[in-house]
This record gives structure tokens, sequence and C-alpha cells, in this order.
């Protein structure tokens, strides 16, 4: 079982999982995805020192107020590994995780040994607008984001209470400050993937009605040398839908790029 | 007591989908009804002045057909010139929601110089809807709203040119002209769903406050707040500062009445308020304090409501001349509510016009006892 630690990043209370042995290895969870150690991140302690922090506003995570921009996330987590004294990480990002991730590689490729990124949102892709998540009810958001509706299960809320759907609203609130308009892209965003020097990987859902291929085609011509792998049973959350095989192609791709360097 | 005839200008109509608001599809709206429709409600507003409303309401609502007034200004424009003794209030125009929230000033310092001061300005944030047809950012509505407002006070108070540098909205060059005719400007309204911090907002201010199609019991425990927030800030709440919003049905008999009311005033909650559950509260839209506290009260949503919570809730005022005589003196002592402001429904145009002639001839000269005094001295500026 993961520890729970609370870190305090540029006076920022920061909520983190960490378990496992090896090098170290960032995860940064998709939209309401915070503060959960599901099989994904047991398969990747089992090769990395796997540290798994809630966003802002996630989670056990506070709200941050001076987060108004997805570069403040970016610079966030640059400060994370600074305060944890971590020069170098193999960074996987899941949906808006990853693209946080993005924006950090462009910023500090040198400070990441490898990274993933699992159907990622943050690029605007030509002939495709992004489905409006922030206007459905439930049945239509699970029946957006997985593939499998039963894999939805690992990210149900405890039960309805005032203080659970109080956080529900505050995580939903955090997601929109950075994403709402612009709808979960930075226009700036795109261009800049060139300086990604980070060796890549794009895990990928076949079936992602959020993010669909169209738009893993697009970060794959992006982002120099990324290499794409396509999971054929999952929607836009393959680490949630398919959990083992991902956490494999991912503990693959980054001892690949060890033996390398 | 004064009266505000208040309009909606909604396109009744049934329909099976899920909202009426941002996703019904316009492809439902008839230009050539719309056409008699507007007529009609403006006919309406203008019949309400001659009958002896002291006030008119427009208000601003975006892509659904419970209030087709996207533009309330543009409402307003036209009854400037078609009515001469009434005021014209703007309930209100949605600040958060426009980009360059000067016009605003601009715009309602136009009515008030055509119109002689006549103006009233709700500055509102709009509902949660709102939000997804505009796309403007829920989570910066509130700070969106105050920042707005100062901007708007202070073009309209403050000597131009003058720059604004704020979070928002950014100007090198603020003198809008005209001016407002009315000194300082003209009252502000604060309509509103009860959230604390705004009740402290406008309270600190002298800004009247209103609660729209709101149970009776939740208006009260507002307007006690916003009363006691008035004491806080050094002066007792004018009763025209508060102000009774519900739709009024009167007939013959109390039993004609009721008839009309279950026929036609259900649709403003059954189909008019019919919205998808994201829409009433989009993220960052209400504080957690404010969201906990609307949690813990949840009553019915709109679509809920049966005739019956209607009437004994007291979100709306039904009966016979006498009955609604006696009705409207329970509110107006409950709430010590200066202000009534209410729309009718009589089902046809031509109901509706003698539903009004029947309300301002057997209900109203009852409740002149103020009739000399101006609702608008010293409140709202």
């Amino acid at each position: 079982m993961p520890v729970t630690g609370r870190i305090i990043v540029r006076d920022t209370p920061v909520d983190l999982l960490r378990d496992g042995r090896g090098e170290p290895l960032l995860f940064l969870h998709g939209a309401g995805g915070g503060g959960r150690w599901l099989t994904f991140q047991e398969k990747l302690a089992e090769r990395f020192d796997v540290l798994a922090p809630s966003h802002p506003g996630h989670g056990a995570s506070a709200a941050a107020e001076w987060i108004e921009h997805i570069s403040d996330l970016a610079f966030h987590y640059l400060d994370l590994l600074d305060t944890l004294e971590l020069p170098r990480v193999h960074l996987v990002g899941a949906s808006f995780g990853g693209w946080i991730a993005a924006e950090m590689a462009t910023m500090a490729s040198h400070r990441l040994a490898s990274m993933t990124l699992i159907d990622p949102v943050g690029i605007k892709v030509e002939g495709w607008i992004y489905p409006f998540l922030f206007a459905m009810e439930l049945p239509q958001l699970v029946a957006t984001v997985f593939h499998n509706p039963m894999a939805a299960l690992a990210l149900a809320p405890p039960d309805m209470s005032i203080e659970t759907l109080a956080v529900l609203y505050r995580q939903n609130t955090a997601l929109a400050r950075v994403a709402w308009n612009p709808y979960l892209y930075n226009p700036l965003l795109r261009r800049r993937l060139a300086r990604i020097s980070a060796p890549t990987l794009l895990c990928w859902g076949a079936h992602d009605r959020l993010a669909p291929m169209i738009c893993a085609e697009a970060w794959r011509k992006e982002i120099p040398g990324a290499t794409l792998r396509v999971f054929d049973e999952s929607g836009h959350v393959p680490h949630i839908e398919e959990p083992e095989a991902v956490a494999a192609a991912v503990i693959e791709f980054c001892q690949s790029q060890g033996r390398r360097a | 007591m004064k009266f505000y005839y208040f309009h909606l200008m909604p396109y009744v109509m049934e329909h099976d989908e899920p909202s009426s608001w941002v996703t019904l599809s316009n492809r439902h709206y008839d230009p050539a009804v719309g056409h008699t429709l507007y007529h009609q409600y403006l006919d309406q507003l203008e019949y309400a002045e001659r009958l002896g409303w002291d006030g008119i309401c427009v208000n601003e609502h975006h892509q659904n057909c419970y209030g087709t007034m996207p533009s309330p200004n543009v409402m307003a424009a036209m009854l400037v010139r078609r009515t001469s003794r009434a005021k014209i209030a703007i309930l209100g125009n949605g600040l958060p929601l426009r980009e360059n929230p000067l016009r605003i000033a601009e715009e309602i310092a136009m009515l008030d110089v055509v119109s002689g001061g006549r103006i009233v300005s709700g500055f509102v944030r709009g509902i949660g809807a709102e939000y997804y047809s505009t796309a403007v950012n829920p989570t910066h509505s509130r700070e969106r709203f105050y920042e707005a407002a100062d901007l708007i006070l202070r073009a309209w108070t403050e000597p131009g040119p003058f720059a604004f540098d704020g979070r928002f909205y950014r100007y090198p060059f603020v003198n809008p002209w005209p001016r407002p005719l009315q000194r300082p400007h003209p009252p502000v309204w604060c309509p509103s769903q009860g959230s604390s911090e705004t009740v402290e907002w406008a309270a600190q201010r002298r800004f009247p406050y209103l609660m729209v199609f709101t149970p009776l019991a939740r208006i009260k425990q507002i307007y006690g707040e916003y009363r006691e927030a008035c004491e806080r800030h050094g002066y007792t709440a004018s009763p025209y500062q508060l102000t009774v919003n519900l739709p009024i049905c009167v007939a013959e008999s109390d039993a004609k009445a009721e008839a009309i009311a279950r026929q036609h005033a259900m649709w403003v909650y059954h189909v008019g308020l019919r919205m998808l559950p994201p829409f009433w509260q989009p993220p960052g839209y209400t504080t957690e304090a404010s969201l906990k506290r609307l949690l813990a009260s949840r009553g019915k949503m709109p679509t809920e409501l049966t005739y019956e919570d209607l009437e004994d809730g007291g979100y709306i005022i039904c009966g016979s001349p006498a009955t609604v005589r006696d009705k409207l003196r329970v509110f107006a002592d409950e709430l010590r509510a200066g202000i009534v402001c209410s729309g009718m429904n009589g089902g046809t145009h031509e109901a509706t016009l003698e539903m009004m002639q029947m309300f301002s001839e057997e209900v109203m000269p009852h409740f002149r006892e103020d009739a000399a005094v101006d609702e608008t001295l010293g409140v709202g500026r």
C-alpha cells in the first residue's frame, strides 16, 4: 500500500501517494482521478518509485486560487520535483494529466528520463472538437470516457453525501478554471511540442470518444520520435480499462530508454 | 406599495427534450410566431403603464424558450419611447457575460438620458446555464461580476477619461458619452438567488435585492439576512430595497383563477425551467459554502413542483381580487417588502390584458398609501 503524505510545494499543499522502489516515476492523474491507487499504479510500483500527487483542488489537495492557466500546473509540478530533490523522473500523465505533462516537457525536457502520455488532451486537432464533459450527466459521461463502462466503477464516488458532492464540485471547478474556454486545450501548446526532447510514448485507447485516434495521430506527428501504442479494449482511460497491459507498455518503454541511455 | 410588471417573454411550447435551455434546438423557434409574441408582450408592458403600474421590467436570458430576451437593453429601448411615466427596470444585465462591460455603462446611460431618468439598472451574474451558452468561464463569474460592476459604477460617476486596469477588464480610456441622467447614477438592483456573498455586497451598497420564483420561506430568510447586513453597515433597509417577485393570477373567483393558473402558470416550472442538472450549477459558479447550504436545504426541482406546492409554498399568488388582496397583504407584511414585481398569464393575450386590468382596478388601489413616495429616492445608489 502506498504511503500517503502531505508536502508543501512553494506554499501549495499537495496530497501525495508514494510507493515502490526504483527510478522515480511521477504520475499525473486525469480529471476527477486524484487520490486513488489502482492496479496501474500498483504495477508500476513493482519497478519504480511511483509518486502520485493529487492536483490542487482534487482528492485531498486543497484548491489553489493562484492556478489560472495550465502552465501554472506545469510549473507547479516542476516545483514539486525541486521540492522533492528529484533531478530527473519518468513522467506519466493521463488525459488532463497528460496535458500537464506535455506542457512540462515543452519547458524542461531535461528533467524527464522519459514521458508517457495516455490519451492526453491539450492541443487543438483539426476536424475534432472535444465533447463538452461539463454539460454531461453521469451516464453520458461514462459512455464518453469509458469503452468498458464497468471500469468506471473504479472511479465511483464513495457515497453521495454533501461532503462528497462538494469534493466533486471542487474538482470540477479546478478543472474548469484552466480548461473551460478554450475547452481542454492550450492554443499555444501544439507548436511548442516540437521542443520536446524526452523520449515519448503515446498510449491510446482505440475507442476513445473524447480524444479519438485522429488526436493520437496529431500528437505523434508533433512530438519528435514519439512512439504510439494502441490498446484495443479501451476508451479514453486505458490505464484504468487495461491497467496491466498499459503498465507493461510503460515499464518496457522506460526500461528501454534506460538501456539506451 | 409599488407595483412593477415583470415579463419573461417566453416562447411557450411543449417539448420532450430534457432541457429547455442551451440544448433545446432553435429549429423549434418560429420567427413568425415570435413576431406576434414580441408585439403582444411589448403591448402588455406598455398597457401596464397605462393601468398604473409604477414600473415595467425586462431581463436577460440566452438560448432557451423560457425567456426570449437575450438583450434586455434592446427591449428597454423599445419601451423607452412608447412610455412616459413608468420606471423601466432592466433586471438585469448579466455583467460577467460581457467581454466588454463598458457597453453596459454606455447602453444604460443612453436609455437613461432618452427616458428622462426612468431606468433601473439590474446587475446580475446570469444563471448557470448562461455560462454554457456564452462560454464564459463560470469559475470567473463572481470576480467578473464585482469587477464589471465597479467599472460601470465608476464610468457613471467619475469624470473621464480614466484608466481601468482589472484582472478581466482593462481599458486605457474610460470616458463614456453619454453620462446617465440620474445622479449619481440610475438605481442599481440586485436580482439574485440568495448567496450570502451577494447579499452582503448588495446590502453594503444599498442596492435593492430581489429573488425571483422562490418560495416565501426562503425569501423571508434571505431578506432577513439582507436586513441584518444593512444594519451591520450602519443603516436600516428601506422597504423599497426588498421586492416580492412572483407571478400573480387573478380572476372573478378563486376557482376560475386556480383553473387558469393550473393550466398556464405551471408551464414556467414544468417546461420553462426544465434544465439538465449541470446547467444549474456549473463548476465554480457557486462558492463551496453556498453549494453546501444549497445541498443541505435541497428542495424539489422546478419540474417536480405541483400546483399545490406553488400555492402552499408561496411561489405564486392566485385567487379572486379579494383573495389576492389578502394574500398580498400577508406577503407584504411578512417580508416587509415595498415593491411587488409580477407577471401575469391569462392564457391568451386578451385574457392577460383583462387580468391586468382587473388587478389594477380591484387590487392595486388598496395598496396605495405610499402613492406620493418615489421608491428610487436614496435607494440603489
